[in-house]
């Protein structure tokens, strides 16, 4: 039986799955890798460690459930986190570790970028918000402060790129990934001149752009053999993580949006135009040669009730966290809405979309003497959700949004997915696959060996679970509390800053 | 004290008045463990500054330096155990033959305690009640009493290298417990790690460190770590004055043929020809 491989690498941990040419999941592998914090502020994992821990896990899962059952695999398909960057010598050599998205050392160039005149220009160009996880504004925190491995830095790429020039050769970034730069032209699909010369780079000392059905050439020989693969096999470059979550939950109209929550966030939209947003509150990625995903994203997802979780669980058994939350969930799912006028605001790693403020912090509201635990849980969980909603209401104001579709481990909860549906008041359905990324990298590998006609039929084809409804009543209530969410944020902001001061 | 070489000192201590200078900073090249079972005091060891309470356990390694802040013992009592142990090459120690430890528990149990803070807080007070049993039986001699004390002395090493462990790693986060043995295992990725060690190192049982490891990494331990050196050795690799035996035994492959050989398993390429694919790259 033919078969296409979708490989993700994420944040925690690579995910490899193997699809049958139908869409059905085959087999599936995962490998973490850690990130590490030499300063509260940075984030980096080491790229040698992820291409490791990649190809042992790819070639365990070709072995143990691909060869041995005689499939075949036709082609084989990225897809990354966002905004990673990696800086490399001439000779191919890394200069020091990958910086991830969460990485925040650049919260001054930002900042400096933000009050230049420029600002406007390189966001409505880019479509990327001006934010330290922006590479553009790390390639200037390094031009700044790191002024040698500036000077050595022969290209500027992400991890993607890396991992595919290791295993091909070729050096390019796909077009959703590189329009997560700060740095390209998204109408014109080619890096901004303006941006690059603010980051002090040439176009040369990055990854070519190419769309995402690209093909980047063969395997290199030996990995090829050592992987047992047919010379046949084709390497597709694929797509960021958020774009394929978005075409894998099957959203292609302009009425629908998704949520996706992992331990981070975003909702997103899908359309042919981009979203210009005065207040530069959105980010506008290419997906395809036609379409834009539009949206925003939030740090405050299932790593803010997991947090909780890990300091006010039971612990039965040790490191056991996956009982301890179900049973947080149980227990939470008994209180009211409203959490008996108990709020909570989930910035605890500060906040991206829509409001913007690294230095946002968490704030339990309204505590009184009948709070129990269990009220603080319902209290985080819906905080979460009324976080999702603000975004949301945001690309209200550009789409008319009618229907959601969740994906993600913590969105998935089936109380989770009650929530959002009476918090939003739309019906809200899951997607029943596993993983939403590695579907959308079927749903392209697919179309690109005619499977589907076009990446717009294959988007169709998604199926969903039946749709959750709203309950009016607890809407009512929801906005009530939303109301306040909103109004405490507008508040605190001075006191965020005169905190994080101290 | 003749048949017990090894303990050099057992005590305890009622202070009732304060002697000015009676405390002076002090290195012994045996390792003395006190309880403090009542009082409080201000110690400092090597260069941090400790407030001790009653229950505590503070631990004083050889060639660490020990000095009270105010200079003088202050009132209260605390009791204590100065052990010799055999010191080893790098700094670090075993305890001797008369330990009935294995050879690795012993070797792990002395890095361990080398690698963590040299006070346990505890409310159980473990500490004081294996010092009040050693000096019954050293004061009484009743029959098996020689195996006796040597056994008290290992179920004390035992003891405080598992709080130690475990104060680190209250058994929540295994992420950032597991961060934490990764960052071990870097540092000294030339070091023979085996799962117990890894396991003890974060205060875990084997048994669950296996299971905890798998679910959330996807590899065995074992795998984990051979993943580690091959990364390691990648980078390594594109260092050209580097020789291959040199990159093995850094990155704690027994032979530059089991490195070679565990290398060509993984990626394809022997590091020889890897070294050539990287150089031929640029």
């Amino acid at each position: 039986m033919d078969c296409i491989i979708s490989i993700e690498l994420g944040t925690n941990a690579v995910r490899v799955y193997a699809f049958d040419l139908k869409g059905a999941t085959i087999a599936f592998a995962k490998g973490s890798y850690p990130t590490f914090h030499p300063y509260p502020d940075y984030s980096e994992q080491d790229p040698e460690q992820i291409f490791i821990t990649m190809l042992y896990v790819l070639k365990n899962l070709l072995n143990e459930k691909i060869h041995s059952q005689k499939h075949k695999v036709v082609s084989i398909c990225f897809s990354a986190s966002m905004h990673s960057l990696l800086a490399v010598d001439k000779h191919g050599a890394p200069l020091g570790n990958v910086i991830t998205w969460a990485d925040s050392r650049g919260q001054k160039e930002a900042r400096a970028l933000q009050d230049s005149p420029m600002a406007e220009k390189i966001y409505g160009v880019t479509g990327t918000p001006i934010h330290p996880m922006s590479p553009l504004v790390k390639i200037v925190w390094l031009k700044n402060l790191q002024q040698d491995i500036f000077r050595q830095t022969e290209k500027f790429m992400s991890l993607k790129s890396y991992i595919i020039q290791q295993l091909t050769g070729a050096c390019v970034i796909d077009h959703s990934l590189s329009s997560a730069t700060g740095l390209l032209d998204i109408y014109k699909r080619e890096w901004d001149t303006t941006a690059l010369e603010y980051a002090g780079i040439q176009a040369d000392q990055l990854p070519e752009p190419v769309p995402i059905n690209y093909s980047p050439g063969k395997l290199l020989t030996q990995y090829r053999v050592s992987l047992g693969l047919p010379a046949a096999t084709k390497i597709l470059v694929g797509s960021s993580d958020g774009c394929f979550a978005t075409l894998g939950a099957g959203v292609w109209d302009d009425y629908k949006a998704t949520v996706t929550i992992e331990d981070s966030a975003a909702v997103r939209v899908v359309g042919t135009s981009v979203l210009i947003d005065k207040k530069q509150r959105l980010f506008n990625y290419i997906l395809d040669d036609t379409h834009y995903v539009s949206g925003g994203p939030s740090n405050s997802g299932g790593i803010v009730f997991e947090w909780f979780a890990k300091q006010f669980g039971d612990f039965k058994d040790a490191y056991d966290l996956e009982t301890c939350m179900e049973d947080l969930m149980t227990e939470a799912s008994t209180v009211d809405p409203g959490s008996e006028r108990l709020l909570f605001l989930p910035y605890l790693l500060g906040e991206r979309a829509p409001i913007w403020n690294a230095h946002a912090r968490g704030v339990f509201f309204g505590v009184n003497i009948n709070h129990e635990r269990k009220h603080f849980a319902r209290a985080v969980i819906e905080g979460i959700m009324y976080q999702m909603y603000s975004i949301e209401k945001m690309l209200q104001e550009h789409r008319n949004i009618k229907q959601i579709s969740v994906n993600g481990s913590f969105a998935s909860i089936p109380f989770c997915i009650q929530l959002i549906a009476d918090i939003f008041n739309l019906p809200v359905s899951a997607s029943t696959n596993a993983s939403s990324v590695s579907m959308g990298a079927y749903l392209l590998s697919a179309t690109d060996i005619g499977v589907y006609k076009s990446i717009e039929d294959a988007a169709r084809s998604v199926t969903l679970s039946q749709a959750c409804k709203p309950n009016i009543h607890n809407n009512n209530i929801y906005t009530g509390y939303y109301s306040v969410f909103e109004n405490l944020i507008g508040k605190l902001g001075p006191d965020f800053e005169a905190l994080a001061r101290l | 004290m003749q048949i017990f070489p090894h303990i050099v000192s057992i005590g305890s201590k009622k202070n009732n008045a304060i002697q000015l200078e009676s405390f002076h900073e002090s290195i012994a090249d045996f390792i003395r463990i006190f309880s403090i079972i009542d009082g409080k005091y201000e110690w400092q060891i090597r260069d941090e500054q400790y407030q001790l309470y009653p229950g505590d356990t503070v631990l004083v390694l050889p060639g660490r330096r020990l000095s009270s802040i105010k200079g003088f013992l202050e009132i209260g009592t605390i009791a204590w155990v100065h052990l010799r142990v055999e010191r080893l090459d790098k700094g670090d120690f075993i305890a001797g033959e008369w330990s009935s430890l294995s050879d690795s528990e012993r070797f792990t149990i002395g890095n361990i305690l080398l690698s963590n803070k040299p006070v346990i807080r505890s409310r159980t007070d473990e500490t004081s009640r294996i010092f009040g049993v050693l000096r019954n039986e050293l004061f009484n001699h009743e029959i098996g009493f020689h195996t006796r004390v040597n056994q008290l002395l290992d179920e004390l090493l035992v003891m405080i290298t598992r709080q130690l462990t475990k104060q680190g790693n209250p058994g929540r986060d295994f992420p950032k417990t597991f961060l934490q043995l990764e960052q071990k295992l870097r540092e000294n990725l030339s070091h023979q790690w085996s799962v117990e060690e890894m396991a003890a190192t974060v205060g875990m049982g084997t048994t669950l460190f296996n299971v905890k490891v798998k679910t959330y990494t996807g590899f065995t331990p074992t795998n984990y770590l051979i993943n580690l050196r091959i990364a390691e050795s990648i980078k390594l690799l594109r260092k050209p004055e580097l020789n291959f035996t040199d990159i093995a035994l850094d990155t704690g492959f027994y032979s530059s043929q089991h490195f070679s050989t565990t290398f060509k398993k993984l990626t394809g390429y022997t590091p020889s020809e890897f070294r050539k694919k990287g150089s031929a790259d640029s």
